[in-house]
């Protein structure tokens, strides 16, 4: 467990009488795809916002490479290497795709407090940006208006603006939610080729991604660990296809 | 009439073409630094006092502005920054303090203490909650200065005497306080244009347009609209110090919550987030007002209709209206 590139243990979140985690161990390796899946209102998302810092655990803690990040709040946890994209495409809609990454960069630039210079004398600040609108992709788009984008596209925004940070542990939360094929199928393709940047924890319903994608899955089923392995293993479980994978392929 | 009625047709321009909008500013400035010379020749001495209040409230409107428009902080209680910042200058002139720089820059300094303290508690609320926290710490502070006997309280603190500038001079001479307050109005214009363009003011922006998404890209917000809030409550107090010294006298309406909604109406009048709306909406909003006030005791009617009518025909304030008008001229 400690050698692991991140781990969460025995992660408790309670809202009232439910319990939305329950005990929950993850583990993540340097330069693995890890999938959490389960069926609805399993708490796959109440997860990924504990990790990520926007809700407090009850109890458990949270490790990335050696660095405590339980307690700590959301935007020093980015600092720490761990990044992550939204459920819901979380762009700026009114700005353009270039002013958006500027943004995203100079989060990891310098300091944000100073107030003095004009950022667009910021060349440095430019050339990053522009470095990784080509490696997403966005380089054609890249002074159309966030918003106006075809929703495939704001997806890819959104997951350069978390690639900013430059993780060791990206956080994807259902990138592939509400996308055609074709966007899908490049959406995998992008995301096996995050594969040499950084470790991710990928939570997805499309099991056809999982399992192209993914090197272990966690399965997650009222809160709680059902299983984890390889993804072989996660197939042949029977609790696993009773609770998700069956109800899945019957619905 | 004729400078404030200058200084509302040459504020739209500013967003025509780059070159007017590089230029227009310095003619603007150089007439208003000529007013002061011009003003007996025209008979318009009045004026005069007139033009000069109207850059210290477009001061504090400026730094409503900032954390309204370019923060998204939805503050009601700006008039208490306002106040902090008179009432230093009351107590200091009280210790028996001369000197205007030292009075004002106590003012900057104290106001911005105050903002920090409120903005610390405030600023974990959010929206109409922010609103009534900031509501609530500007009432709190209005009955402060109504219970300093020693100041006043209710009645009030008359300045009779001008403070010293330096070289000989003082707030009494009409022109030259003019011009220091020309002069600090267009600093501190000058300095929230360029605080907008700088990476604060973008981390700003973004905060506004999604905070969620700014904290989870690693911004610390907490921090930065505290800053931006403490910034802002600082200019509001100096405001306050250059209208304690204009009055000549303060007492504790100068922070009555009514003062704060009507810089906020100034504000959303004029444009919210733009970098013209704030003095736009104080010329447009406190000359009709004057004029109105002349012809009727009814003055607040016609200002309720315009902002009515903005409202609705130019919801993002009237620089909006202007800058999209020279756009398709």
């Amino acid at each position: 467990m400690s050698a692991s590139l991140f781990s969460a243990q025995g992660l408790v979140k309670r809202f009232g009488g439910l319990v939305a985690t329950d005990h929950v161990d993850l583990a993540v390796e340097a330069g693995e795809i890890h999938a959490l899946i389960g069926p609805n209102g399993a708490g796959k998302s109440t997860v990924v916002n504990l990790i990520s810092g926007l809700l407090a655990p009850d109890a458990g803690r949270i490790v990335l490479d050696g660095v405590e990040l339980t307690g700590m709040p959301a935007h020093r946890r980015v600092r720490h290497g761990l990044s992550r994209c939204f459920q819901v495409t979380s762009v700026f809609g009114a700005n353009t795709v270039f002013d958006n990454l500027l943004l995203a960069v100079q989060a990891h630039t310098g300091s944000s407090f100073r107030c003095l210079g004009r950022r667009s004398a910021d060349t440095r600040l430019h050339a990053r940006a522009l470095a990784l609108a080509h490696e997403l992709g966005l380089a054609d788009v890249l002074h159309r208006v966030a918003a106006a984008l075809p929703h495939g596209v704001q997806r890819r925004l959104d997951l350069a603006l978390a690639l900013a940070a430059e993780p060791r542990l990206l956080l994807l939360d259902e990138p592939m939610a509400g996308m055609g094929p074709e966007d899908s199928a490049q959406m995998v393709a992008l995301i096996r080729s995050l594969r040499e940047r950084c470790a991710i924890l990928l939570i997805e319903h499309d099991m056809d991604a999982v399992f192209q994608l993914a090197d272990r899955i966690t399965v997650l089923a009222s809160g709680r660990v059902l299983a984890t392995g390889e993804v072989g293993d996660i197939r042949a479980h029977p609790e696993v296809q009773a609770v998700y994978l069956g109800s899945e392929a019957a619905a | 009439m004729t400078r404030p009625g200058k200084a509302s047709s040459a504020v739209p321009a500013a967003d025509l073409a780059p070159l007017a909008a590089r230029v227009l500013p310095w003619v603007l400035l150089a007439v208003l630094a000529a007013f002061p010379l011009l003003a007996p020749v025209l008979g318009l001495e009045y004026w005069l006092g007139f033009v000069r209040r109207l850059l210290i409230v477009m001061i504090a409107a400026t730094s409503l502005n900032f954390i309204l428009g370019y923060g998204g902080m939805a503050a009601l209680g700006h008039a208490g920054f306002i106040g902090v910042g008179a009432y230093t200058v009351v107590a200091l002139v009280d210790a028996g303090v001369g000197s205007a720089w030292l009075a004002w820059g106590a003012a900057l300094a104290a106001s911005a203490l105050a903002a920090a303290a409120i903005g610390a508690l405030s600023l974990r609320t959010r929206g109409v909650y922010f609103l009534m926290i900031t509501l609530a710490f500007a009432q709190m502070l209005y009955y402060l200065a109504v219970s300093l006997s020693a100041y006043g309280g209710d009645d009030g603190y008359g300045l009779y005497t001008p403070l010293a500038l330096g070289a000989g001079i003082d707030t009494g001479d009409e022109a030259v306080f003019f011009w220091v307050v020309l002069a600090i109005a267009a600093l501190v214009f000058a300095l929230f244009s360029r605080i907008a363009a700088s990476r604060f003011g973008h981390a700003l922006m973004g905060i506004r347009d999604n905070e969620t998404r700014m904290s989870a890209l690693g911004y610390p917000v907490f921090r930065l609209k505290l800053a931006a809030f403490a910034g802002a409550g600082a200019l509001a107090g100096l405001a306050g110090a250059l209208l304690a010294s204009h009055n000549a006298f303060v007492s504790p309406s100068l922070m009555h919550w009514t003062e704060s909604a009507t810089l906020l109406v100034m504000v959303v009048l004029g444009g919210l987030g733009r970098r013209w709306g704030a003095p736009l909406g104080v010329a447009v909003w406190l000359v009709l007002a004057e004029v109105l006030k002349l012809h009727t005791e009814y003055w607040h009617w016609p200002l309720g209709l315009l902002l009515i009518t903005v409202v609705f025909l130019a919801p993002r304030g009237l620089a909006a209206l202007f800058a999209r008008a020279g756009r398709a001229a």
